[in-house]
């Protein structure tokens, strides 16, 4: 009896290691690297030496840093529930499968596959002052009186990112979104339009509830990706005007490649991971608490 | 025993061995060449590739990329036998010991002697030599000879001071509609090290730190420049844009044909030749306060060769060979290109645009700043240098702007 028993221990773990392997060689062990790293004060350029908790003491006192994150945490709150909101109410509007519906779908979804890089540039130019459409397009309708230069000031350039971002990625939502209408079972939806459920109801009480595991899902997403955002605004602000849209990620970036303070930039990805880390298992947290009975 | 056919085929294998492993010997070099300088380093290589057996194989890495690339490949012992990038990274790489002492090759190369000195300047570190000009650039400040004209300026007489720039800016802005009297990218740290700094520099500043204990931002200068680049900006005669240009328009603006005076590089030339053919400019010295002050940026490749090359002889000569009068005129000078040695810039090539020899002669008057984490004092976003240029022009406060970029780049310099 234990003898078969061990021997399905054994199984089961022939059948982990190879995941155990991957995790270990790709998640694990760089992990470690750069927790090592960021324990030294190692320059791009080579050298470096073990210098303990150093970095991190000096990252207490690193108001750029602080104030990258603070900026961060501004632009994830603002945009996470755009994206999430304009999927949802997208996907309402497409889930049924008609031509002319899987043509929008098609269409809204068409941004998420262009590279975020490219996208970035394309809407740099979109909002350029002098050859842009969207100033263009802004001045025809008259919503302002002349075109105006976006990236001249914080809250316009943060702006201009969120709308460019949105119309990137707010696809990808809308499909995990009508993934998870078309999953619920139309008696559901039937029997509550019996017993008199207008269609607002229907949402409220029955749609919503039931996508609430593609609301985590699509809610994690994106949230950590605007936590590690970085090629929008390198692109399209290059963090100014005067460093007041960097991003965390932007400020990691600028420590080890532009000043080579590699061990003080794997210090800096260090703490950024424990605070999505966090962050994300709150979520996780108070979404699991929502979804108990 | 042998008969005479024996000993001549022989003698034919031993020849046809003898060529054959002569063709075996071509040997191979690998080149690294940042994006920004592959057209002018592809002219070279190319020069070489068809007059010499040895070959050079040229690989282009992304501007952003080479610094993380050569360090990784240095410290992996994986590395190209040569590579040509910014020379403002030279300090940096010469003391994590990166590169090749090439001091004895280029002492004992006669034509060494004549290549432009901010060259041999940048590329030398406690005495020894690491590296030579490669693909220059410099900087220079153009006029639109058409706006001049039409706003009843001499055509034919740049400004040759600050002032003059904002009086003839005044005048080319009195034109009225969309056409501006002068323009900077007012967020592009490395535009303005290019093109602002020389106005400086030729008006008696000093700009960066060497280290923590050097001065930063001295003499009147830096005072004067950014007070006429705010005056030019609160009179508006600079396009509103230019406040968040982050070198995106650096060129553009002035092929537009709506721009009076600029400071630019070198490289404008051939763009405005190819893109805006009927657009009429001058080229002169980026100028200082008074008359008679000028100077320049020297900025382009420096060519070296880092430590753990395979093939150094090759390498060697090949440094050599691009610092001739062959390679000079023929590989860049024809192309459009200048070349690293001043003395050259009056050559058949130019000679039809004399724009093109002002420029070259720039060279000799350049400067470039020696000094370690130039990217943290300037390149950078967030660098001391654009954020002077910011608080100084948009936000008005000179002085304060001043102060401040002074000490922070003493800090970065004592790093």
């Amino acid at each position: 009896m234990a003898r078969s028993r061990s021997r399905g221990q054994a199984q089961g773990w022939l059948f982990l290691a190879p995941a155990l392997l991957f995790v270990a060689l790709f998640v694990i062990a760089p992990l470690g690297q750069l927790a090592a790293t960021s324990m030294t004060d190692r320059s791009l350029l080579g050298g470096g030496r073990f210098i303990g908790f150093a970095n991190y003491v000096k990252i207490w006192h690193d108001s750029g840093f602080w104030r990258a994150l603070l900026f961060t945490v501004k632009y994830t709150l603002v945009l996470t529930p755009i994206l999430m909101g304009l999927g949802f109410a997208l996907a309402l509007l497409v889930s049924d499968n008609t031509p002319l519906k899987r043509l929008t779908r098609t269409i809204v979804f068409l941004p998420v596959v262009i590279g975020l890089s490219s996208s970035s540039l394309l809407w740099f130019w979109l909002f350029d002052e002098r050859v842009g459409l969207f100033n263009r397009l802004l001045v025809d309708l008259h919503v302002i009186r002349e075109p105006m230069v976006w990236f001249v000031s914080a809250d316009l350039a943060f702006w201009a990112v969120v709308i460019a971002i949105t119309w990137k990625v707010v696809g990808f939502g809308m499909v995990l979104f009508v993934s998870g209408i078309q999953a619920i079972h139309s008696d559901i939806l039937e029997a509550a339009l019996v017993d008199g459920a207008g269609y607002w109801a229907r949402v409220r009480l029955i749609i919503l509830p039931l996508c609430r595991r593609v609301l985590l899902l699509t809610t994690l997403v994106s949230a950590i990706g605007s936590m590690l955002a970085f090629d929008q605004f390198y692109i399209m602000t290059s963090g100014g005007p005067r460093g007041q849209t960097f991003t965390a990620v932007y400020s990691i970036y600028q420590s080890s490649f532009v000043s080579f303070r590699l061990g003080y930039g794997a210090a800096l990805s260090i703490v950024l991971m424990l605070i999505i880390l966090v962050l994300s298992a709150v979520q996780i947290a108070l979404t699991a608490r929502g979804a108990e009975p | 025993m042998f008969t005479r056919k024996t000993w001549a085929v022989l003698a034919a294998a031993l020849i046809g061995s003898t060529a054959l492993s002569g063709v075996a010997s071509a040997d191979t070099a690998t080149m690294w060449v940042r994006a920004s300088g592959t057209n002018a380093a592809a002219h070279l290589v190319d020069l070489w590739n068809a007059t010499h057996p040895d070959k050079i194989e040229l690989t282009t890495i992304p501007d952003n990329q080479m610094v993380t690339k050569l360090a990784t490949g240095v410290q992996a012992r994986e590395v190209p036998d040569l590579v040509s990038f910014d020379l403002i990274y030279m300090p940096d790489f010469m003391k994590a010991g990166f590169l090749v002492d090439l001091t004895a090759d280029l002492k004992a190369d006669p034509n060494y002697a004549s290549v432009a000195q901010a060259y041999k300047d940048i590329a030398t570190y406690e005495g020894k030599i690491y590296g030579a000009g490669f693909t220059p650039d410099v900087s220079i400040l153009v006029w639109n000879k058409d706006l001049f004209k039409k706003a009843g300026l001499d055509p034919e007489k740049p400004p040759r001071t600050i002032g003059e720039i904002h009086e003839d800016a005044k005048k080319v802005r009195a034109l009225g509609g969309d056409v501006y009297g002068f323009y900077f990218s007012g967020a592009c740290p490395g535009c303005n090290i290019f093109t602002s700094s020389p106005m400086m520099v030729a008006a008696g500043s000093k700009i960066l730190p060497a280290n923590g204990n050097d001065d930063a931002l001295t003499g009147e200068g830096v005072k004067d420049v950014l007070e006429a680049f705010k005056a030019m900006w609160n009179e508006g005669l600079i396009p509103k844009n230019a406040q968040a240009d982050n070198g995106a328009n650096f060129t553009s603006e002035f092929m537009t044909g709506k721009i009076g005076v600029q400071g630019t590089g070198g490289f404008l030339l051939s763009e405005l030749k190819k893109n805006a053919p009927n657009l009429d400019f001058g080229v002169t010295f980026l100028p200082g306060a008074k008359e008679g002050q000028a100077s320049s940026f020297v900025g382009g490749d420096v060519v070296a060769i880092p430590a753990g090359s395979k093939h150094l002889d090759l390498a060697k000569k090949f440094i050599a060979w691009e610092l001739t009068d062959e390679a000079q005129l023929e590989g860049l000078a024809k192309n459009n290109i200048l070349p690293s040695r001043p003395a050259l810039a009056d050559n058949k090539y130019f000679a039809a645009d004399p724009r093109v020899v002002t420029t070259a002669k720039a060279l000799g008057i350049g400067y470039v700043p020696w000094v370690y984490h130039f990217a943290d004092m300037v390149n950078s976003d967030s660098s001391p240098w654009i954020n002077m240029f910011q608080r100084a022009i948009f936000d008005g406060d000179v002085d304060g702007a001043i102060a401040e970029a002074r000490q922070k780049m003493k800090e970065i310099a004592g790093e």
